[in-house]
């Protein structure tokens, strides 16, 4: 299947290290990734409002120039993205009505567009880009069994605790990525790669999301809760997919620090560093030094051991 | 052919206002009138009840109606009852329709006028398939005095020997080598803690000593032909490998047997050899080879068994058998199965060996158990000193399990945590609940009784359940208190939800009858039919229709065995001659019908050359009279007659359906008026 790669903001911006990391472990597997061309917002948080136009436009848009550009599919790293496009894509596809409304809509937007010579035809767009996770790319295009042939440190001496946070999984019946109870697909992408994966109670909690601005206090409790179950199985690393979720557990820690006696730092990391360094990509090209909690003495302890160089 | 209908009735029913809210009766039976094509015209608000009844008798006498539409709710439910009106009146019985204007317009639409539009023509069509309807005689047919039970639970223990009472045959199936089912498996009942097994085998050893049941065990029905009063099944008897009759059940067999497996009946909890007796009670008792598990039926490879056995019970020869039995009713009770545990990955059943479920609990409190009532934990063997129960497991979740509620995991939870307590001194359960559902008499009372025994209730959901040093953390709300809850527990006992026996869906289809959505057994009425099956002659009991406990499931089952003993107590059977048709002249022995009849009811003549109909098993499908490329079979009571002049009646658009659309009847209120006059007041000042 021909795909799409969609960064997202967060991942030009914030998550620099998301995206660099990303592109550099697709590479190192011997694929490539494109950027779809002129990409837009992926409606963020618009799809929660109520107007209707408002909570689909974004994402159709964005799927219709995916199709265009002659694409079948559409992967995203950032969990929010996914959660959006594939929902959207979701309604386009069983919603007669709010596939007309949007068609309508973005056609005579289109028609409107009066500077834009040649005026290009409004193709109805219904849903037939696949909107992917890469995870879910990984697993099901470039194979798990493929990649456990290209690594080349295996990991086996970190102990890693993988989190999946929430809009990977939910709403479940609109994703369908994993069971939202018992998902699976991190364990398994993290045990192909060599990690030792811990079988982590916390992993499907609340990291304190939004929380982190409205009520710092709650959120810092719910990333507390989450860090020390890690700790206390022993973890060396708790492995992230999302950017909020990173946010909320690494930067928090020097705050978690000064409020709870017991707290010790654990450093995070997303699955595509981890990925990327499994593959044997030097930890300079990995964007360590944006962590809060640096992450390099926890890594350089596979490299000892893994006889591998940098 | 007789003649058409010409002095035709139409009664339209308000239903309450079922109907009456959303289709305009009043104004159909203007409009009916106005047209002057019907004898009668007739609304009223229950056309069903006795006064209903008077109305549309007398219209019968008095204007010697030859035809009658009644407009009211599905003739599933009340064509029975207006055929009898019809009949009492005189007239044949078979030329009354029902317009069915409930569940297929006024429940299904809003008070529009194209609703009322729709009943017109649902009414219309009705009319013209009366107008064209011939005199029909029902037909008569013999009844076999034999009856089959499905399942050898307590449900068709209870159904057999009722009917065996009676003085009738009866042929009991059940799947497992032994019948019991899954009350033999549980420890004490609630609310009396009485022992299960106490009430329940003596009621097996009846069954199987009765001289009227015959038990096939570790057999299943494998086809099933005929109708009500003369239905012709065929049972397969998987092999054995040990004859009933030469076992002595002494056990010489496991004792040499090499093969060790999980047992079924303990739930794994214990082991079993591959020639084995599922418990010490069972009926028949009788050894069973397990050919999946077995070294190989080939004597060379093992024969253990074999040579061991002083009976010479064993024959590694043994092949499936048909048994053939005729029979007039059929008792489904196939009973339940409890939904898996891996489906609810919030409760780390995959991950922790004791995260049991409620059956594997009852197993492990019962006095017959591998552990002789010790309640000991599977991963270890160690006594738990605390147990979290876990109600509502894969109930009540209509997004990702089951939307329905159990029903009897509120009372078997409670008693198991008595249980338990009595038990284990110092012990302490848990209890996370939605809502306590005590409906049953006792059963309020036994819940207070778990209270007062010190089980902790918590009401809330469990979001996850994790092992952490050494315990098993369950964490959950706590809804009353208003927060989270944990509680660190030694075991985890999941009511999971109950669900239709996983044959249910093969068993339902080779009976023609209907499953729920859930795929529990359909009754023909939840409220006054419960346990007749919509297919007639077959009957329901026990948790094959829904949960039950079991004494809803032993009342059930007596219920229907009541039923049976009604029908096959007749000499004779009417039928409705609703069935095919063969005019001989026209067939020209293609025998296209022969091969389309799923009911094995069209049936060669060789000296004639004609496919001709036998109605007692013909259903009235209509498979062979669309099929038939000469038109000779046709449908009785659907002619194609009668449906092309329905077919014309529901496209016609009548002046009064124009009207309606078009609000042109609308009465004008005398309030509007006057409050047009005022609108104009300012008007008329300005001049």
């Amino acid at each position: 299947m021909k795909v799409g790669y969609y960064p997202g903001c967060t991942l030009k911006g914030k998550a620099k290290s998301l995206d660099d990391t990303t592109m550099l472990a697709v590479r190192l597997l011997g694929n490539e990734l494109v950027e779809i061309p002129d990409w837009t917002c992926c409606g963020a948080t618009t799809p929660l409002t109520e107007t209707k136009i408002a909570n689909l436009i974004a994402q159709t848009r964005l799927l219709a120039k995916t199709r265009d550009a002659g694409y079948e599919g559409l992967v995203t790293t950032c969990p929010f993205c996914f959660s959006t496009l594939k929902r959207a894509n979701k309604s386009l596809r069983d919603d007669s009505l709010k596939r007309r409304r949007m068609n309508t809509y973005l056609a005579e937007d289109q028609r409107l567009r009066d500077y834009e010579i040649p005026k290009p035809a409004w193709e109805e767009y219904s849903g037939q880009v696949k909107v992917l996770h890469m995870l879910e790319w990984l697993r099901d295009e470039i194979g798990f069994e493929y990649i456990s042939r290209a690594v080349r440190r295996p990991l086996s001496d970190l102990r890693v605790a993988p989190f999946y946070g929430c809009q990977l999984l939910r709403p479940s019946e609109d994703l369908a990525l994993c069971d939202p109870e018992n998902p699976v697909i991190l364990e398994d992408f993290l045990r192909v790669i060599g990690a030792d994966t811990l079988d982590f109670p916390a992993r499907i909690d609340c990291c304190g999301s939004y929380l982190s601005i409205a009520k710092p206090s709650a959120a810092l409790r719910a990333s507390f809760r989450i860090l020390d179950a890690a700790r206390r199985l022993g973890a060396d690393a708790i492995i992230v997919t999302c950017p909020l979720c990173f946010y909320n557990l690494d930067s928090a820690q020097p705050r978690m620090l000064a409020e709870f006696a017991d707290f010790r730092t654990i450093p995070v990391l997303y699955f595509t560093q981890l990925l990327a360094f499994a593959l044997g990509s030097p930890m300079e090209l990995l964007g360590l030094d944006s962590h809060t909690v640096d992450p390099k003495p926890v890594l350089m302890k596979i490299k000892r051991t893994a006889g591998v160089e940098p | 052919m007789s003649q058409p209908a010409q002095r035709i009735g139409l009664f339209i029913c308000h239903c309450g206002r079922n109907i009456a809210d959303t289709v305009d009766v009043e104004d159909l039976a203007r409009v009916f009138r106005e047209e002057g094509e019907l004898t009668v015209v007739e609304h009223y608000t229950y056309l069903c009840s006795d006064p209903g009844q008077n109305l549309i008798l007398n219209a019968i006498k008095s204007k010697r109606l030859d035809g009658v539409v009644i407009a009211s709710c599905s003739p599933i439910l009340h064509e029975e009852t207006f055929r009898a009106v019809a009949e009492a009146g005189g007239m044949n019985k078979y030329k009354v329709d029902i317009a069915n204007i409930r569940e297929q317009c006024s429940w299904v639409h809003d008070r529009t006028p194209e609703t009322t539009n729709k009943a017109e023509s649902i009414i219309r069509a009705s009319i013209a398939k009366v107008r064209h309807s011939q005199q029909l005689q029902p037909i008569k047919s013999p009844v076999v005095k034999r009856a089959l039970v499905i399942g050898a639970g307590v449900a068709g223990i209870q159904a057999a020997l009722d009917i065996a009472t009676a003085g009738i045959e009866v042929v009991l199936v059940e799947k497992n080598p032994s019948i019991g089912g899954h009350m033999a498996q549980l420890s004490e009942t609630f609310p009396t803690f009485d022992c299960s097994q106490c009430i329940l085998t003596p009621k097996m050893v009846e069954a199987s000593r009765n001289p009227l049941i015959s038990l096939y065990t570790y057999s299943e029905v494998e086809q099933v032909s005929g109708s009500m009063g003369d239905f012709h099944v065929k049972i397969r008897e998987k092999p054995r490998y040990v004859y009933t009759d030469k076992c002595t059940s002494c056990g010489d067999c496991t004792r040499v047997c090499p093969v060790v497996v999980p047992s079924e009946f303990d739930m794994g909890l214990q082991s079993r050899k591959a020639i084995y007796i599922p418990f010490p009670q069972a009926v028949p008792a009788v050894y069973t080879l397990d050919v999946d598990n077995c070294l190989g039926l080939f004597p060379l490879a093992c024969g253990k068994c074999r040579d061991a056995c002083g009976a010479k019970a064993i024959n590694y020869d043994m092949k499936p058998k048909i048994f053939e039995e005729h029979v007039g009713a059929i008792v489904v009770a196939t009973g339940f199965d409890l939904y898996p545990m891996n489906n609810l990955g919030e409760y780390g059943y995959d991950k922790i060996a004791d995260v049991i479920d409620g059956l594997y609990f009852e197993r492990l409190v019962s006095a017959s158990g591998p552990t002789l009532g010790v309640v000991r934990r599977p991963s270890d063997g160690k006594i738990p000193k605390e147990i979290v129960f876990i109600q509502c497991a894969g109930s009540r979740e209509p997004e990702r399990h089951k939307g329905y509620c159990s029903k009897i995991c509120c009372m078997y939870t409670a008693k198991q945590a008595m249980l338990y307590q009595r038990r284990v001194p110092g012990g302490q359960s848990y209890i996370f609940y939605i809502d306590v559902r005590a409906g049953g008499r006792d059963y309020e009372e036994f819940y207070r009784r778990a209270l007062d025994e010190g089980v902790i209730y918590i009401r809330g959901k469990v979001s996850k359940v994790y092992q952490e040093d050494g315990k098993i953390v369950v964490r959950g709300a706590d809804t009353l208190a208003g927060g989270p809850v944990e509680v660190k527990a030694d075991m985890v006992v999941l009511a999971t939800a109950m669900e239709p026996s996983r044959g249910i869906k093969d068993t339902a289809h080779k009976l023609g009858i209907q499953c729920t959505a859930d795929g529990w057994v359909r009754e023909i009425h939840p409220k006054l039919r419960p346990v007749e099956a919509v297919t007639p002659g077959i009957y329901l009991a026990g948790t094959a229709q829904g949960p039950k406990d079991i004494p809803e499931t032993v009342a059930q089952a007596s219920g229907a065995a009541s039923k049976v003993i009604g029908l096959l107590s007749r000499s004779e059977i009417t039928k409705d001659p609703l069935v095919a048709v063969v005019e001989e002249e026209h067939c020209v022995g293609c025998k296209m019908c022969l091969m389309q009849c799923p009911f094995s009811a069209r049936e060669w003549v060789e000296d004639r050359h004609v496919a001709v109909v036998n109605a007692v098993l013909c259903e009235g499908c209509g498979v062979c009279a669309a099929g038939c490329p000469s038109g000779a079979t046709t449908q009785a009571g659907f002619t194609n007659q009668q449906i092309y002049a329905q077919l014309a009646a529901l496209l016609y658009e009548s002046p009064g359906m124009i009207h309606r659309t078009l609000g042109i009847n609308d009465p004008i209120r005398p309030d509007e008026i006057a409050v047009n006059e005022t609108d104009t007041e300012p008007v008329k000042a300005l001049k």
